[in-house]
């Protein structure tokens, strides 16, 4: 069975999308912050079965509050097939920094790129191709509420599903100051073979060097926590 | 000055976020990063205010708006 993980801002449509996608009726608020815990649903396509799961909409994946950590250890931990990522297209720049984030994360993203019909009416030019080639990732436009977009979105997901071992990678690059210690810190990362194999050791590298709390405490049960926590300084 | 100084419908650039480490990258996160320009919606001195910033609006409560710095648009 395949796994879909829907993850998004808060506010961008994300259950509604869920129920278009599973036939579901959670709960769809007009505020923010309706769906607190994941929820599943499962819906059948060309005679597979998917499982997709709504998470909590953040804005970020640190590891700091409740609602981003349970998004953050399911993409993590469960390795979701694809990940769908709602990004409101009337508010790219703020939507794109999560996308960024499930990137470094190496997590199979494809976009949704909701409101599409708010983008049209006010007149912002999107070039979804464009997007879609610099990002590395498939971008389908969606109106949740009318369903438009869903159909191909679920074609797009089931491709991608399939693909996700031949998916190219893209690298953001923070400049020469930052990366000098993102490389130093990775290479000692790659060094435990365990640690590296379960998360992304670039990944893992950034966050060393932001002291997120829960990867600190991964590197402390390393072996080799000292050398790593020496590429640190 | 702190942004909790400022008056409903002035606009002003973010000059740094004092705080811990945590509140410091939730800001930047929510794009509150310096050199962004922040429009006040709504405010109830001194209890919370609602803003405007890269197109969304956020509300944030009075601990927080004491902590980021600011300079009045028009340099006052």
């Amino acid at each position: 069975m395949i796994t879909v993980a829907i993850i998004g801002n808060p506010n961008v449509g994300k259950t509604e999308l869920f129920n278009r996608l599973t036939g579901m009726k959670q709960h769809v608020g007009n505020w923010p912050g309706v769906t607190v815990e994941k929820k599943t649903g499962t819906f059948t396509y060309r005679g597979e079965e998917i499982r997709v799961v709504d998470l909590p909409g953040t804005y970020s994946l640190t590891a700091q509050a409740a609602d981003e950590l349970i998004a953050r250890n399911y993409i993590v931990d469960e390795k979701p097939d694809v990940v769908v990522d709602i990004v409101d297209g009337t508010n790219l720049e703020r939507n794109l920094y999560l996308t960024l984030l499930l990137l470094e994360l190496e997590a199979n993203v494809v976009i949704a790129l909701n409101r599409w019909d708010m983008v049209k009416e006010r007149g912002i030019v999107i070039e979804v191709d464009k997007l879609s080639e610099l990002l590395g990732v498939p971008v389908v436009p969606t109106v949740a509420p009318t369903g438009e977009g869903a159909e191909v979105l679920k074609e797009v997901v089931m491709k991608a599903a399939k693909e996700k071992e031949v998916r190219r990678k893209i690298v953001m690059g923070y400049g020469e100051d930052v990366e000098r210690p993102i490389g130093v810190v990775e290479d000692a990362v790659r060094k435990d073979a365990s640690l590296s194999g379960r998360y992304p050791p670039r990944w893992l590298a950034i966050k060393v060097l932001e002291r997120d709390g829960q990867v600190l405490k991964l590197v402390e049960e390393s072996p080799h926590r000292a050398e790593i926590m020496a590429a640190v300084k | 000055m702190p942004l909790a100084f400022l008056s409903e419908g002035e606009e002003c650039d973010i000059v740094e976020v004092r705080g811990g480490r945590g509140l410091v990258q939730h800001l930047f996160d929510m794009g509150f990063t310096p050199s962004t320009r922040v429009r006040v919606l709504k405010s109830n001195p001194p209890g919370p205010m609602l803003v405007e910033i890269r197109d969304s609006r956020v509300a944030l409560g009075k601990g927080i708006t004491i902590k980021i710095i600011v300079n009045r648009s028009d340099g006052r």
